[in-house]
This record gives structure tokens, sequence and C-alpha cells, in this order.
């Protein structure tokens, strides 16, 4: 076996693949610019491949991070829809356009300023006063790349029902879609982390790990070595 | 290498099957013949800085004995701003160091070369190591820690650590972080290849992202400003070696600014993406090494660099997915891995490192299976897992189900061919319990700074250290902050850089930190979002 490997031919499988000369080519329009890439890559990959530097809206590359939101219209679709550019695998006659990194949450708020669980309600109108004015036209539903009921979320909020709220959202990635859809302003995704949060900062009490907290306060508890 | 057996013959040979036993298996030489770290002339000597004459791997090395991309004329006309703390990365290590930092008073900035949040904390999956259940001990845990690292630990890191790691988990659930509970409200553990006991707590296969998550939000709300496409290119020093600062270079303004620092903590992350000895990766786009660097420059102490962990478990089919994780937690509910002719070949939960050479063993021995174009692994039995507990995948791994989904084959019903992924940097800077470094003012937290998982680290130790010893240092600037004053900020180790690199004859055409892979294309002078193409490429 030979392992040794000069630093300057060290490539990512990615690249090996582009490089496959046997690979069959793809045209797709991404960003206004006309592109041909071998199959099989993400979109990020082609335009990569096809000589674009890009570098905003690229970040785990394993879809969960929420960095590369893209609108894509497939081939003879009538619609279009929003996905994860690394996780889109480009098509003949894709077009697809790169989101502007998205307007982050105006809301702020401090979980200890909740001072004890009564209080939650009353709070979270303070802080999303927009939530109740949901119009239920299904925007975010129809935008959240990991189809999450979104709407549903929001309203179980705005009834005070966070834990319920919290656990739709347990798959959200940040990406702020559901929010640039929102024809109210809503940030529905702030929303879902708000109602998460406020659940395990109030409630989440595990009493395995309240007691080796007493045993560790109390000094039983040493390392030696 | 002998010949594998082909994808569709070895899946016609499997059969999905609740228990299978345990051949007898051989460890002679098991890491020496197979582990990538003993590859023979991937390592070499390095030549200028603190760690001269230290063995180091070739492609850290050159990153390391490497040009900087700045001099004295990009600094001209470069805005100044003060900070009291001034924090390298968003990830878990550097947002855990900011916040605080900030509860205590004191000014922070935090810079980060993608967007707050872009990191591997956010793709981790497994959970975070703590020792809670009743026959389990902060003891346990650091034995656990140490001989998983081969005993090449810092022992009173490790020590720290793990008594901490109770409090940790505390913090994390004030800040909002929820975790997979029992019928009672008690957190759930799993086991981690090559510990004890079950010890790691979790939140599905979603665990590092709730934790980002969270911390997101609390950095969001907080006085911390967050400067977004900001990499750093550069430390800045007085005339006594001490750090006062950092270059920025930011992607939006396309300019440099210049950041005057009572504390610098570098929480850059690890090198997955340098793909080192050829591996795919399951690390961040942004994981290329650039904190050590920056902290080598200025005469930080590094070790432990020819040590990297592949995680046993990346996906190796289909090949747009390679190197994509596979969490250990589907080895701890019990999956098996087996061979194209559907023997187990290792106890699947060994450390990572022994099962990861276990599997190049079969590959290269012509028990693996080849899927073609260069795809090559072995079998992850999810199917025999579904089996012995029914509904698992859909409780517990959600992500995975998800991936498979992509993948174009249900986990439930197929088997993942998987193989060894780069995953983690083992080694680091060197850090004293405050996340200190050798160098004054400079505090390295994180994948960054080594001696806390030797050679080989455990599953949920890392999202443990990064809070731990992120909090630490986050503390220990606040305390001392008000008895330090800003200093003169310069670029002088520079100069000494470059006159050791000339004295030893190294090349200097390398600019480092390479802030991004080569294969993003970026330049200096890039278009950071895409929309027009490198001057150099266009003719």
């Amino acid at each position: 076996m030979c392992f040794k490997v000069s630093c300057r031919q060290v490539l990512s499988r990615d690249i090996r693949e582009m490089d496959n000369n046997n690979a069959k080519y793809i045209n797709t329009v991404i960003n206004g610019k006309a592109i041909s890439a071998p199959e099989d890559l993400s979109v990020i990959q082609a335009l990569w491949h096809s000589g674009y530097p890009r570098i905003k809206s690229v970040g785990c590359l394993e879809g969960v991070c929420g960095a590369c939101c893209v609108m894509i219209r497939r081939n003879g679709a009538p619609g279009v829809s929003m996905e994860l550019g690394c996780q889109v695998l480009i098509e003949e006659g894709m077009q697809v356009v790169f989101l502007a990194f998205p307007t982050p949450a105006k809301q702020s708020y401090k979980l200890e300023d909740i001072k004890n669980s009564w209080e939650v309600q009353s709070k979270f109108h303070e802080i999303f006063p927009e939530a109740e004015s949901c119009r239920h036209c299904g925007g975010c539903n129809s935008t959240c790349p990991k189809a999450i009921d979104v709407e549903r979320a929001v309203i179980l909020a705005t009834k005070g029902r966070f834990r319920e709220a919290g656990d739709l959202f347990d798959e959200c990635v940040l990406c702020n879609l559901c929010q640039s859809a929102c024809p109210e302003s809503i940030a529905p995704n702030y929303v879902g982390i708000f109602s998460r949060r406020v659940t395990a900062h109030l409630h989440t009490r595990p009493s395995n790990l309240i007691n080796r907290l007493e045993d560790l306060r109390k000094g039983e508890l040493k390392v030696i070595f | 290498m002998e010949k594998s057996i082909s994808f569709s013959d070895a899946i016609e040979i499997y059969r999905a099957t609740k228990e299978r036993p345990l051949p007898d298996v051989s460890y002679e030489n098991l890491l020496e013949k197979y582990h990538p770290d003993y590859y023979q002339d991937s390592c070499v000597t390095l030549n200028v800085g603190v760690n001269k004459g230290e063995i180091c791997h070739a492609q850290l090395a050159e990153l390391l004995q490497a040009d900087a991309r700045i001099d004295e004329a990009d600094l001209a006309g470069a805005p100044v701003v003060d900070t009291d703390l001034l924090v390298i990365g968003g990830g878990g290590a550097g947002c855990a160091a900011a916040l605080t930092a900030a509860e205590s008073g004191i000014s922070v900035m935090l810079a980060t070369k993608l967007r707050l949040g872009d990191s591997n904390t956010i793709m981790a999956e497994g959970g975070i190591q703590v020792s809670i259940n009743k026959n389990d001990t902060p003891q346990q845990h650091f034995e656990d820690t140490i001989k998983s690292g081969h005993r090449q630990v810092e022992n009173k890191l490790v020590a720290e650590m793990v008594m901490s790691a109770p409090d940790v988990v505390r913090w994390l659930i004030q800040q909002g972080m929820q975790f997979d509970l029992d019928e009672y409200g008690d957190l759930l553990t799993r086991q981690a290849g090559g510990t004890s006991v079950p010890r790691v707590a979790y939140f599905r296969d979603y665990t590092g992202l709730e934790m980002m998550r969270v911390l997101k939000e609390a950095v969001r709300s907080s006085s911390i400003e967050v400067l977004d496409y900001t990499p750093t290119v550069e430390l800045l020093t007085n005339e006594d070696g001490h750090c006062t600062g950092a270059v920025l270079s930011s992607l939006q303004e396309n300019r440099y600014k210049l950041v005057r620092a009572k504390a610098v903590v570098i929480a850059t992350g690890g090198i997955g993406r340098l793909h080192i000895n050829n591996f795919p990766t399951s690390n961040h786009f942004g994981a290329t090494g650039d904190g050590l660097t920056l902290a080598y420059r200025l005469g930080a102490k590094l070790r432990d660099l020819d040590s990297f962990q592949y995680h046993p478990s990346g996906l190796a089919y289909p090949q747009h997915l390679s190197g994509s994780l596979v969490t250990e937690g589907v080895r701890s509910a019990g999956a098996y891995l087996l061979n194209a002719k559907g023997d187990r070949f290792i106890d699947e939960l060994l450390p990572r490192d022994k099962v990861c050479a276990a599997i190049m063993r079969e590959c290269a021995e012509g028990r693996g299976i080849d899927a073609g174009g260069g795809s090559k692994g072995v079998w992850l039995d999810t199917p025999g897992l579904e089996l012995k507990s029914p509904g698992i995948f859909e409780a517990r791994f959600p992500k995975l189900i998800k991936l498979g989904h992509k993948s174009g084959a249900d986990p439930r019903k197929k088997p993942l061919l998987i193989y060894p992924t780069l995953h983690y940097q083992n080694g680091g800077v060197v850090i004293d319990e405050h996340g200190r470094t050798n160098v004054k003012g400079l505090y390295c937290v994180g994948e960054v700074s080594g001696g806390i998982h030797g050679r080989n680290r455990l599953m949920g130790n890392s999202l443990l250290e990064i809070i731990c010893f992120g909090r630490r240092a986050g503390a220990h600037i606040a305390k001392n902050s008000s008895r330090i004053s800003h200093g003169k900020i310069t670029i002088e180790h520079l100069s000494r850089l470059r006159r050791e690199l000339t004295l030893a004859n190294m090349p200097m055409d390398k600019k480092c930190p390479i802030l991004f892979p080569d294969y993003a294309k970026f330049e200096t002078d890039s278009d950071y979002s895409g929309l027009h193409k490198n001057i150099k490429d266009l003719s």
C-alpha cells in the first residue's frame, strides 16, 4: 500500500468526483449564471466547480446549519421551492437562486428575566407581539426545508402551550425562511426556539443530575491521579 | 490491497438478524498496521517555531511553516477598535467563553469566519459525557478518558473537565437546552465506545444542533458584539510578545480591521477540511486549522500534531454524501459492524481508533464491500438493530433516517455502507486549566487546544470540553480584566517568522491561515458571495 500523499495532491473526495472525466454533465442556471457541471454535485459544489468562489451561505454541508437557503425551480415545474443548497443535487434545467443572508430576528430577551413559570405567557406576548396576528396563510409551512408544522407551533405558543410548540421545532436549523415568508413579520423560528428554551429553563429538573451536583457540593467526590 | 466483494453481491448475502456472535478477533498490531496515524512518511519534523525538531503531520506542518497573509502595508489606514475580550470563532467553545465573560460585565467582541454558530458543534450528534448514573463517578469518567487517550493526556485538565461536567449540563439547561429524559424527567444516557458505563446525555441525534441553537440565542440577546464573515488573519503583539489583539478581515467590506483587546480567546476548532491523509471529512466547511497557525506564530506551544481521530462510521455510499457522519449512538444502541460475508469483526464499542483500524483491516484484506468509484466500506447493521429494538430509529435517530432518505435507502431496511471519516484533531495548543497558553494574553479553548483527549477522544467528551473550558476561560479573563490595560499592537512576530523561514530555507509561497478549503476557490479579493468568477479563472 502506498500511503505517501503529496500535500499538493490532497483534495477532497468531492473534488475527485468533480474531476472525473466520465461524469455526465448537467446544465443548470445558478444565480443567473449558466453552469454546466458533473451530475452528483450539490448546488454549492456545482458553483465551485464552475469557478465561482462561494463562501457566503456555505456552512456545515450536512443540512443542519441553515446557511445555504436557495430558491429552486425544477425543469417544467409550475412553482418554486425553498431548500438547502448543500442538500440539493443539480438537475437538468434547474434554476437556482441563493437567498441573501436573511435579516436576523429583532427580538431580544433574557430567560433570567422570566422569574417563574406563571409569567411565561405574558412575557411571550411582550417579546413576540406579532405572534397573535397569524393569518393562517401557510407561507411559513411551505418554505420550511425541514417540513416543520411552523404555523401550528406559533398558534400553540400563543396559547401558552410551549412544550408542544417547542417539540414541533426539534429539527429547526434557524434558516430564517419562515420569517422571510411571514406577512405579519412574525419570526416563527424564534418563537419555536423560545418555546424550547423556556421549557428546559423552567421545567427540566433531572433528579439524577441534581443528586450528583449535591454530592459534588458536599465534596464527596474527588478525582485522584 | 485484496479485491473486495461488490456492493450488489454483498447486499445479496446480507440478512438482517437480531443477534450475531463476535468471532475471535486479533488485536495484534491493529493500530500500528492499519490506523492512519501510523502511515509511513505522513509526518515531518518541524523546522521553525517553538516545536522545532518535533514530529508533525506533513499537511499541518505546511500550514504552521507558511508565510503570513499580511504585512505592514496592509495595516495602514485600517480602523482600530478596542474591546476587553476578543473571541475568535463562533462555535460552542467561543460562545461559552463570550457569554461567561459578558455576564461578568466586560466588553466582548466575537469574530467568526462564517456566521455565528457555523461550526463543528452544530454537527455533533452523539451527546455530552456527564457521570450522573448511580454506578458511575467522576473518577471512572477520568479513567475512561485517559485510557482511551493512551494516557497521553494532561491529567489536571481531564480532572477539571470530569468534575465540572454536571455543572456544565446544569448551565446548558439554564440556557434552555433540552435533553432526552425518561418518564420521571431524569437524563437518559447512552454508552460511548471505550467507556465502562453509559454516560452520554443527549438530545436525539441532534445534540450539537440543540446546543448551538440555544447558545446562538443567548449570544444574540447579550451585549456581545458579533462580527459575521470576519475571519482573523493575524494576531497582534506588544513589545514583550504578549497577545494584544488581532487583524480581522471583513469579507463584507473587503477591508482589514484591527481589534485591540486585553485578552484573545482562540476557539477556531479543527482541521477536517485539510482532508488529512486524503480522507473525506465529517467536519464543517470552515475547519481549516486557522487557530493553530495563528497561535504557533506567536510562540504558543503545540502538542500531538501527528494524531487525528477518524470516526469509524462515515457514510461511504452514495459518493456525494461520503464522509457524512453516522452517530456512534447507533453502535451504542447495539448495531453491529459486518464485513461483506455478514460476519462481525470487532467489538463495536471499543474506542474509535481501534474500531476504525479494524474496518480498514477488513477492507485491506478483501472482506470489505466495494461500491465502485473508489467507495468501499463495511456494513453498519441498522436493520438488525431495528429488529432488536423496533422503533428506535424513529425515536432516537431522526437525522439518520433523513440521511438514509437522501441516499435513497431506509436504514431500517438496508444496512449502511460506512468507512472511517476524518473527524477530530486530537492535539492542539497546550493550555492550562483556565485555557491559558504560554503566550500572555492568549487563550485557546475547544478543539484547537490539546492535552485533554490524548491520542484518541471519546464520544461526548468534546461537547463537554468546549463548554467546560470555554466557561473557565471566559471567567478567568473577566476576573482579571480590570487589572490589565490595552497594549501596543504590532506584527513584529511576523518579522521573526519570515527570518526563521528564510534561514531554514522554507518555501514562502503559501499564505496562511488558509481560511477556506482550496475547492471553494477563495482568493483575498474574491467576491465572497460567488456572483463573479476570480480574475485568474476568467482567462
